[in-house]
């Protein structure tokens, strides 16, 4: 019975929580500018950085909304490592099909740090005409006022860096429908939520935009090329350089149709030993504030006759929430499968202890560790992995970073 | 190079993905070439019945809806990604044995053509519509879940002269059988799903054109296979 109720008082506390985190979003979805204060405003060309690697989902419609962009002087410049990528097709086919705009297809190597996103742009940074840079994964759809809308904040010089809102659109699959669930609640809820109550500024690198002067003031790419977190990271190093960290009220699309349920695993496990280096003990908040996890724990360790409805009622709660941000991002989801959020929170509450025992991290086929701030360090035993060995090798690899 | 895929399946027949999002995911994909083959099934046997009951078979009463709509999605196609979609069939002669059975590509379709009727009849039909024949997945396949058609393998003397190209590789299989005889070749995805996607492609180098197209299948010149991965 104590089980129970100490399940249930933390549970009502991450509610409460998550209920803030909600109702944060609804600042950050204001109408944005009208077409016509977007237009008479003088706005700054733009160098739109976009590192491309393999085929995302819907990777030409991604692309092909950059070019559409309804503002003055802009350029595109598309970075790839490897000439056979199979993304290079897509992006030249883009820049034949818009000759009139100026995009570029950037094909060069660059192996300077361990993040291989940074790799990416450390040549297409080389190549950026102008001083206004912005840094846009492939994965992202935009709308027109985007880049009006983004840029128009620089226009204050107390501003050194704008990111914005995500929401997960398209899902398709059962791994890319909860994906976009979790973008669309837990993720988009804590970015507002640090923002807005906390004035902690939570970077996400789907896009960021940022004056070329204070990327060098923090050191550059060589500053971030061997993190995980070098979006975070470089929104925190900007922050305390006492310039604002802005989060527009622009939403950007983050396009995620046919995931497989392992490759939202495996984000999310990444995503979260992430957040537990960065964080550290924060990062036990994230468990409280999993209300339907908690509210099921009793259900398996302590099952009462009242477990049940506290698990129910939670869920519940927690489907109307997730449904009300879901309206407020407009993400167009059918509402049927919000009723997949509490399930969705089951599974990230299992991994949640991922990050604990392990750290090590897959990302676009690279294997890392990671280390304080999500440094990166070379994984020595990736590939095929047995058990004992791994075991083995993790051990000696916590050793050595320890004693380093 | 063109990149191609001449062995796609949507909810025409057995796909899991409807025509309109099966040519974005190609098209998205930087694709310069595909043709739509949704199965024809033989209605004479109980296998093929079954298929027909289930509609997991392009028939005579919706042939040139389906035509139709696959040349209204192939025009969105050109104008919005620059890719050639093709119209074709998989004429597919299910029987209980692998032996006997046989699915055979009919590439640039214009008029139906019953999956019942006898080989020679198909062949012939298939040259008056100046269409491309394609035996697909023609030897043993690795996967024990589909059903092995080795008909016109096993039948090569007979019916070699009358097929314009044979696979060489169907997703994941390779069929080395086929390079051994010299026979012309193509490698096809049998798409079905949004994974199979990433699977064995045929590059041509010719125009991108229906007629060069098939010119250059048919000659086997300029045709090579990659396994698209991503």
């Amino acid at each position: 019975m104590t089980f129970f109720w100490i399940c249930a008082v933390i549970a009502l506390i991450g509610l409460v929580g998550y209920l803030f985190q909600s109702l944060s979003v609804r600042f950050y979805t204001a109408p944005r500018l009208t077409e016509e204060e977007g237009r008479y405003r003088s706005l700054p060309p733009v160098s739109i950085l976009k590192p491309l690697k393999g085929l995302d989902d819907g990777l030409f419609d991604n692309l092909e909304s950059f070019c559409n962009l309804d503002y003055p002087a802009y350029e595109i410049i598309f970075a790839l490592q490897n000439r056979n990528d199979p993304a290079g097709r897509v992006a030249e086919r883009i820049k034949e099909k818009y000759p009139s705009k100026d995009i570029s297809v950037v094909v060069e190597f660059c192996d300077d740090g361990l993040n291989p996103k940074v790799n990416n742009l450390i040549p297409a940074y080389k190549r950026a005409k102008y001083d206004l840079l912005l840094i846009s994964d492939s994965n992202v759809r935009v709308e027109k006022d985007y880049l009006a809308a983004v840029a128009g904040h620089m226009t204050d010089p107390s501003v050194g860096l704008v990111s914005n809102m995500i929401k997960g659109v398209n899902g398709r699959s059962l791994g890319a429908v909860l994906e976009n669930l979790h973008l669309n609640s837990f993720i988009v809820g804590s970015v507002c939520f640090l923002d807005k109550y906390l004035g902690l500024p939570c970077v996400i690198g789907k896009s960021m935009l940022m004056k070329r002067s204070d990327l060098e003031a923090i050191g550059g790419f060589a500053a971030v090329k061997d993190l995980l977190a070098e979006d975070y990271i470089i929104g925190q190093r900007i922050h305390k350089l006492g310039k604002k960290v802005v989060l527009s009220n622009h939403i950007v699309g983050n396009v995620n149709e046919y995931w497989e349920f392992r490759k939202f695993f495996n984000r999310h496990t990444r995503w979260g030993k992430l957040r537990w280096h960065i964080g550290g003990i924060k990062y036990f908040l994230e468990l409280i504030g999993n209300a339907v996890f908690i509210s099921c724990l009793p259900l398996v360790f302590s099952p009462l006759r009242v477990s049940l409805p506290l698990a129910a009622l939670v869920s519940s709660l927690k489907i109307i929430c997730d449904y009300y941000i879901g309206r407020k991002l407009g993400a167009r989801m059918n509402p049927l499968l919000y009723l997949l959020a509490p399930v969705k929170d089951i599974f990230i509450g299992c991994i949640w202890f991922v990050p604990v025992f392990s750290n090590r991290v897959v990302w676009r086929d690279n294997t890392y560790l990671i280390g304080k701030d999500s440094q990166l360090f070379p994984c020595p035993a990736a590939g095929k992995r047995h058990w004992r060995p791994a075991i083995i090798a993790a051990i000696r690899s916590k050793l050595a970073l320890s004693r380093s | 190079m063109l990149l191609c895929d001449f062995h796609i399946h949507t909810t025409y027949s057995d796909g899991s993905v409807e025509l309109r999002r099966t040519i974005d995911i190609f098209g998205q994909a930087g694709f310069d070439v595909i043709a739509i083959t949704d199965h024809v099934v033989n209605g004479d046997n109980s296998l093929g019945k079954l298929a027909h009951r289930f509609k997991y078979s392009v028939t005579s009463n919706n042939f040139y809806g389906y035509i139709d709509h696959i040349n209204r999605e192939a025009r969105r196609a050109r104008e919005k990604y620059g890719m050639l979609v093709i119209p074709g069939v998989e004429i597919s002669k299910n029987h209980l044995t692998p032996d006997r059975s046989a699915h055979l590509l009919v590439i640039d379709i214009r008029d139906f053509i019953p999956a019942c009727w006898s080989y020679e009849e198909i062949f012939l039909e298939v040259k008056k519509q100046r269409a491309l024949t394609v035996a697909c997945h023609p030897h043993h396949m690795t996967l024990k879940t589909d059903r092995d058609t080795l008909f016109l393998w096993n039948n090569r003397d007979k019916y070699a002269r009358y097929i314009d190209a044979w696979e060489i590789a169907n997703r994941d299989d390779m069929f080395n059988v086929v390079g051994l005889k010299k026979y012309p070749y193509i490698a096809n995805s049998d798409f079905h799903k949004p994974r199979h996607l990433y699977s064995w492609k045929t590059l041509l180098n010719c125009e991108k054109d229906t007629e060069a197209i098939k010119e250059c299948i048919k000659h086997n010149k300029g045709v090579a296979m990659t396994l698209f991965r991503n």
